[in-house]
């Protein structure tokens, strides 16, 4: 009893240091945050003496973050979107028929292997490319590369999905009268759903969080997003650290929101996107 | 899916057959057209020689060649080994370590789980500025935690060899809960009967852990370290704004000198050459973590 007692005790004791190595840089640059200057540079205090907002109306008023939140938003939601219809089309496609070649068997793990390409290997000829076409600094181009980026990822995730679900219960649906397409929304999609949150979860995190295109294909904040506008506002602040922790709450906040809400399906839609 | 359902599902009216086709057509243009092409295009440049970013002439294989006798490139290469070999190998034991810590259902063991996968969710570059909120050595945690014990503060973003050590940490802590979650469903999935005789036979935990757990896991280690080595290869955000590459060179990653090239030096020809070397080596480590992936039964 006292050995299964000091058993939990120890358990209890390395999950709160685990516990505490997350969050720890983190709570620490909250704090930061809502200092004053003075406070940042002079006292080197640990915990504020006297919370302050000074940082978060500097960053609001003036420099352009309601734009690069917008932008963020905007160019995450429907590259997401885009992602999912398309792919789950072609993923559907891929788990229900016999295609010329057995493209069946290899085209959703050739997308894989695509999917994998780091942007830094193709930025160069895509920033030739989007200057060319007169895309540089717009949403439209970072919407298209996420889009193809995401649909590669869904297209891997709903195709395993889609298999899972027997074909019987389809046909059944559809010798009592229903075409393929009302099948698939009465029949196939609702058991597929908690995939396609999965999958959307794991996407929309990525995409928020993608720097390098964003970097590199967007110069003013009617196209850059959150990312960028953080990065290139300590560019220009070097010294004021308060702005630049009060930039990184605001950067990683939507993110983080959007995990919470999302809680219950994270852990499942991460280590999908990781694994399969 | 068996044949003889596919063949079902493909006696239909005419329209079957043309369907999967027009399904399957949107998302492989969009691949093609934005990733496939662009490496193609990225290849054929890396053959030529550029001046303000347009092609004077077919250079062969020269840029190729350039990349060999450049002593930068050399280093960036090396330092780039040098991190990767860190950041997997230390992620691995403590992605490891964690998982069998929280493979036991216990009360709050969700919140537990989801609170520890905080950093790799936490964007990228916000990771680079909290680690630069850590280091800095006027107003960071560690230069007023040393100051409040009255030492001095550490100077950690300004010497070469800690700088590198400092980006080693940051990618522990924001990637190791990716190892740890991969190998956290590999443990839950693990056959319960070989646990079992091992209990009975009054195996200690270690030795379970050592005949049983890790041989069991081997596959799935396999693949999650070698997703992770693909990915760290060609680490960017993060050094980005934590460091720039500097101080001197010391965090110089094959991405960033690959960036900078491009993009400060304008030697298109000769960044694209190095890129895609990265490319083929990233290509070649991802189809073998896919191909594992797929032949492991699920």
């Amino acid at each position: 009893m006292t050995r299964d007692r000091l058993g939990g005790l120890m358990w209890a004791l390395a999950a709160l240091a685990a516990i505490a190595f997350a969050v720890i840089p983190l709570i620490w640059m909250v704090l930061t945050s809502l200092k004053s200057n003075r406070e940042i540079t002079q006292d080197s205090t640990i915990i504020p003496m006297q919370f302050t907002g000074e940082n978060y109306v500097s960053l609001f008023s003036g420099r352009e973050f309601g734009a690069y939140l917008t932008n963020s938003i905007i160019v995450t939601a429907l590259s997401v979107a885009i992602a999912l219809v398309l792919g789950t089309m072609a993923a559907y496609a891929l788990a229900r028929f016999r295609l010329w070649a057995g493209m069946h068997r290899y085209v959703g793990f050739s997308l894989l292997v695509v999917r994998l390409m780091p942007p830094i290997v193709i930025i160069i000829p895509i920033f030739l490319a989007a200057r060319q076409l007169g895309l540089l600094n717009t949403r439209l181009s970072l919407i298209v590369i996420y889009a193809a980026f995401n649909v590669t990822i869904v297209v891997w995730m709903m195709e395993s999905f889609f298999r899972e679900i027997p074909v019987d219960l389809e046909e059944a649906a559809m010798v009592d009268g229903d075409t393929r397409f009302t099948a698939f929304r009465r029949i196939v999609l609702p058991l597929a759903a908690p995939g396609l949150v999965a999958t959307g979860i794991f996407t929309a995190i990525s995409t928020y969080n993608e720097f390098l295109f964003a970097l590199v294909l967007t110069s003013t904040p009617s196209a850059q997003t959150m990312p960028v506008g953080a990065a290139t506002l300590i560019g220009r602040i070097n010294i004021d650290t308060g702005a630049m922790s009060a930039a990184g709450v605001i950067g990683a906040l939507p993110i983080v929101i959007f995990s919470l809400f999302v809680q219950r399906h994270l852990v499942r839609g991460l280590t999908m996107g990781a694994v399969k | 899916m068996t044949p003889k359902l596919a063949a079902r599902s493909l006696r239909g009216s005419g329209l079957d057959r043309v369907l999967p086709y027009l399904m399957l057509g949107p998302a492989i243009f969009l691949v093609l057209g934005v990733i496939v092409y662009p490496l193609i295009d990225g290849l054929r440049s890396s053959t030529g020689f550029f001046r303000f970013g347009r092609l004077i002439r077919s250079v062969g294989l020269d840029n190729y060649a350039q990349a060999f006798k450049d002593p930068a490139f050399i280093e960036a290469l090396l330092t780039t080994a040098r991190f990767v070999f860190f950041v997997v190998t230390i992620e691995t034991i403590l992605g490891l370590a964690l998982a069998l810590l929280c493979a036991r259902e216990v009360r709050f063991i969700r919140r537990i789980r989801t609170t520890l996968i905080l950093p790799m969710i936490v964007t990228p570059v916000v990771v680079g500025i909290v680690f630069r909120l850590i280091y800095a050595s006027d107003a960071g945690l560690l230069a007023s935690l040393a100051r409040s014990l009255g030492m001095d503060p550490p100077q950690i973003l300004s010497n070469g060899s800690s700088a590198f050590w400092g980006l080693v940490f940051l990618d522990v802590w924001e990637w190791t809960p990716l190892l740890f979650l991969i190998l956290l469903a590999g443990i839950q999935s693990l056959p319960v009967e070989p646990f079992e005789a091992a209990r009975v036979d009054g195996a200690g935990s270690w030795r379970t852990f050592v005949d049983h757990t890790l041989p069991l896991l081997r596959p799935v280690i396999l693949v999650a370290v070698t997703l992770r080595a693909v990915d760290a290869l060609t680490t960017f955000d993060q050094v980005y704004v934590l460091t720039g590459g500097g101080p001197g060179t010391s965090t110089q990653l094959i991405s960033i000198y690959g960036y900078q090239t491009f993009f400060q030096f304008q030697q298109v020809g000769y960044a694209a050459a190095m890129l895609f070397m990265v490319a083929v080596v990233v290509l070649v480590g991802s189809g073998f973590a896919v191909g594992m992936m797929r032949r492991r039964p699920r």
